[in-house]
Formats: structure tokens, sequence, C-alpha cells
């Protein structure tokens, strides 16, 4: 397993998309918490400064910077296919698994390392502004751990999809089009029978991970019908592993 | 030793290798042969479990499952151009030794062997074929093993470079390694390899020495020219096992006997002769005779054309 973590960390290290992704995210965020905070120098509230140091909070339909967090682990499977790498890469490490879980390692604990690298550039940006931060909110906690999973999940569709294309538009179309989709739809009076399915949505329910209130989508968690921060966290986290697993039974089974 | 016993593979309804067996010996060069889509590649994927199909392979006696680190004792390329464009030749091999716990001093070692060491910072995308040939050479011999297995390694390069290579991989199995190196090409084959494994539509063909693959598959025929082609025309027909064709006005081409044969024929019908000489077929035609009537794709003329 040390081989293949050590595989996988030269791997991440001398390609220079991951240091682009990660400036990306880190300035996005950054970018984000001083607009946050020079729009609202004086007396912001609560959820205000838990938005501008968690990149935004959930008020996008995807947490940005996790995007790129996600991006980076699809990176990570999908190019082995997408070059052909896949061949040299299996002769090196020739278990299938232990290779997929290293992956999955250095990607998601790169992703933390990041989330947490973030919150720290944020709270150090927003202390222009602002003298104190809620930094022992529940909502910091959980883009930490927002930012592992999307990481984990993007390696686990790049090689569920074998591929970059697909497991990118799974990770945007999803959360931004079909699930937004389906939870406004659930409101019209023909389509309630939705409505008990609405808390499932996987994308959506991960997004309470970092809503300040428990707040989803202009109202508050209860009332539009999903659960509170960690349960949602739950079924977000349940919906990563089993896109995990599947990843891997299948890299298992499949041709290279 | 590579010991490969009943590999094959199937797609659906489609047989990509049908129950293969061949072994690779040590100290020479083995050629494996076939027209395109003969199912060389999957063959060689099947050896390395990258594709999932029947039969076993065997390195040295071992299941390639069983060997911890893979790349220190068979070096494969199956791909001429397998590594990520941006990152660097040299991050490229340093990676794959990462993972097999090959020393990233060994990685200066085979980007020198193999010609491409001024290039080793700069990123692949800008390779000709030929330089992404060779970065493939240096990551199989990353690990000094013992067995090589490159399908199409000849494949763009000029004909210096297929000469080194050539000079390379004779060299290698000098020193006592197994190599085993696919083309579509004989005539690259017959400067490479000593012996051969011949498929056709993932059948087997032929399996032994180059020489051997000549000699049964090329034709010898010969060509007569005489005053008298009528003549000598019955007097050959008399002969069992003997076909003629007319070879422009005054030549007779004759398959099926010696020159010696045909020249006694003439002399006892009495027909005068002014040309006796006997046409061995090219190499390629021989691989086209072998692989003809296994052709996958078969452009114009019908499969089973010998010229």
């Amino acid at each position: 397993m040390t081989d293949a973590l050590r595989f996988e960390w030269v791997r991440l290290r001398t390609l220079r998309s991951t240091y682009w992704l990660i400036g990306s995210a880190l300035l996005l965020n950054a970018v984000i918490a001083v607009l946050i905070a020079w729009l609202e120098p004086d007396d912001p509230g609560r959820d205000l400064m838990v938005a501008a140091v968690t990149g935004g909070g959930a008020n996008l339909p995807v947490p940005m910077a996790v995007v790129f967090l996600a991006v980076l682990g699809v990176l990570a499977s999908g190019h082995e296919y997408r070059y052909g790498t896949i061949q040299p890469t299996l002769t090196s490490v020739p278990r299938r698994l232990r290779l997929f879980s290293a992956k999955l390692l250095v990607v998601g604990a790169t992703g933390l390392v990041v989330t947490f690298l973030s919150i720290v550039v944020n709270v150090g940006v927003t202390r222009f502004f602002w003298s104190s931060l809620p930094l022992a909110d529940p909502t910091v906690a959980g883009y930490l751990l927002l930012g592992g999973l999307w990481s984990v999940l993007g390696v686990a569709l790049g090689q569920l999809l074998r591929g970059v294309p697909g497991a990118l538009v799974v990770l945007l179309v999803t959360p931004m089009i079909v699930e937004q989709l389906i939870f406004r739809l659930s409101y019209a009076p023909a389509l309630d029978w939705l409505l008990p399915a609405v808390k499932f949505l996987p994308f959506t329910a991960g997004l309470q991970l970092v809503s300040a209130a428990g707040e989803a989508s202009g109202g508050l968690a209860s009332e539009v019908g999903l659960f509170s921060r960690w349960p949602s966290g739950v079924v977000f986290a349940v919906f990563v592993a089993v896109t995990v697993v599947g990843a891997g039974v299948l890299f298992r089974r499949r041709d290279a | 030793m590579i010991t490969a016993a009943r590999l094959g593979k199937r797609y659906g309804d489609k047989v990509a290798v049908d129950d293969l067996s061949f072994e690779v010996r040590p100290g020479t060069v083995t050629g494996f042969l076939g027209p395109n889509g003969a199912g060389k590649s999957t063959t060689m994927r099947l050896m390395l479990d990258l594709d999932r199909g029947t039969g076993e392979t065997r390195f040295d006696g071992r299941r390639f499952e069983t060997i911890r680190h893979p790349m220190r004792e068979i070096g494969a390329v199956l791909e001429a151009k397998a590594f990520h464009p941006t990152r660097t030749a040299r991050n490229h091999l340093r990676m794959l030794a990462a993972g097999s716990g090959i020393p990233a001093t060994r990685v200066d070692e085979v980007l020198e062997f193999v010609g491409i060491a001024e290039v080793a910072r700069r990123k692949p995308k800008g390779f000709s074929l030929g330089m992404a040939q060779r970065l493939g050479l240096a990551q199989a011999l990353l690990g000094d093993p013992a067995t090589l297995i490159l399908d199409e390694p000849a494949n763009g390069l000029d004909p210096h470079g297929i000469h080194w290579l050539r000079d390379v991989l004779r060299a290698l199995a000098a020193e006592g390694r197994t190599i085993f190196v696919s083309s579509h090409l004989l005539s690259e084959m017959s400067l490479m390899a000593d012996e051969l494994v011949v498929v056709g539509r993932g059948r087997m063909i032929y399996n032994g020495g180059v020489d051997g693959f000549v000699r049964s598959f090329t034709q010898s025929t010969v060509l007569v020219r005489t005053p008298s082609v009528s003549m000598l025309v019955d007097a050959l027909r008399a002969v069992p096992g003997i076909s003629v064709s007319a070879e422009g006005a005054d030549g007779v081409r004759v398959s099926g006997a010696s020159s010696a044969t045909v020249g006694d024929v003439a002399f006892a019908a009495g027909v005068r002769v002014h040309e006796l000489s006997t046409t061995t077929a090219s190499l390629e035609t021989a691989f086209m005779t072998a692989t003809g009537a296994a052709e996958e794709y078969v452009a114009q003329a019908p499969a089973g054309g010998g010229e």
C-alpha cells in the first residue's frame, strides 16, 4: 500500500493542473470572503460570517471551491483512461483495489487539507473587516467534511465512468440542473409526491453540511422537507460511499 | 520464459483470441505477428491481466497476479503514447518507479539508455512517435525486467530507429531476457526476431523459427522461357502435381516442381529452353499467404489472394 500511495503522491505532484485547481479553489474562496466582508463590514450576522469562511456556504447550488477539488479527483482516475496510462500504472501497481484506495486516500486527504487551508486564508482576509469569527460553528466542520467528500466522489466518478468528461457532467449537471429541477418541481401541487424524495437528493443533502442555520434554499430545513445538517450529511456520505464501492467493484471486474 | 496456455477472449459473439497457447523462450527475440485486428494486442492485454478472459499466462512459472512488483520483472508497453502530455518524461518515469520501489536514479539511467536524456525535462506532448516509442522502451526497462512485452515498438521509428531497436532488443535477448514483440510487418520481424508466433483472427497460424515460417509459406516457382511454349505446356501438364500458367508470349510459370524437373521434362520433350530460373516469394508474400484467409478487414480483393 505504501508503494501505491507513493505512486499516487508523485502522480498528483507532477501535474500542473493540480496546482491550478488548488490555487483556483483558494483564490475563489478568498474572493468570495472579501466580497462578503467588504459589502457588510459592520455587524454582519453569524450566517454571513460563516458563509464567508465556507466559500459562500449553502447559498449557491454547488459549493464553488469544492467543485475544483472534485475535478482534482476526477483527473486522478479519469486521466488514466484519457491518456491510456492505466496500463503502465497497473504494471507498477498491479492490485487494482490498492491503486483505487491510494487514489481515494491521497486525493481525499489533499481535499481536506485544501479545504482547511481555504478556511485559514478566508479567516485571514476577513480579519481586515471583522474582528472575530464563529470558527467553532458546526458549519465550519461541515465544510471540511464536504470538501473531503467531494474530492473522494470525484475519484470514484472518474473511475466509474472511466474518463474525465462523463464524470464532470455528472458532477455539475446533477446538482445544478437535475436536483434543482426536482427540488423546484416538488413545490408544484401536481407533483407533490416528489416531496418525500427531495431529502434524499444527494447533492442537495450534501449542501446542508454548510448551511449556516440548517437553512435550505430560503427556508428552514424542516419547512422545505430536508433533513437537518448531520442527517443530510449522512445521506450525501452514503451516496459517495455507494459510488466508491460501485467504482471499486467494477474496476476489479472489468477490462482495464 | 513466458508460458501462455489456452488464452481466450470474446466480446459478445465475436471471438478476439481463440485458444492460443505458446511459449516465449529466454535469450531470443520472439516476434508476435499478425495482420491488424488479429488479436495481438488483446493477447498481450490478457497476458498482463489487463483484460479478463480465459487461460493462463505464467512468467517464469508465476502468474502475473502473484508478482508483487511486476514492473521489476515484466517490462510492458502496449500503447505508444501512454503518458500524460504535460507530465515530463522524467516525472512520468519517476511516478512509475515510485509505485514499484525502483530508485529514482534508475530513471535517468534508462532515459540515457534510450537516447532521450536531453528531453527528459520536457513535456512529452510535443514528442514525435519515435521519441514516444523510446520513452515507452525506457518505461519498459525501468525495473530492469527479465521479460519484455512490447506492442508494435517499431511503429513510427525511422529506418535508423528500427535498426537501433533491433540492436537493443538483440542485446537484451543476449543477456538472457525473454522478449516478446508484436508487429504487423513481417519485414520488421524478420530483422528483429528469431522465433515467430503468427496469428490471424485470434488463432495460431504458425509457431517456430523465422526461416521455417518463410520456408513453409513461400512457394517457389520456376520461370521458363522457350520458343515452343505450347509443346512445353503439353509436356508439363502430363506430369502430375505440376501447374502451369503463361508468363508473357514466350514464358511459362511452373509451380509444383523444381527447376531440375522442369529442365528434364523440357529435354525429354525436345523443347529448347532459353531461360530457366527459380523465383522465391518475398517475405511479405509469405505473410500474406499465411494470414490471407485470416485477414480481419479485407479492403478490396477477396480474402485468400496471394499477391
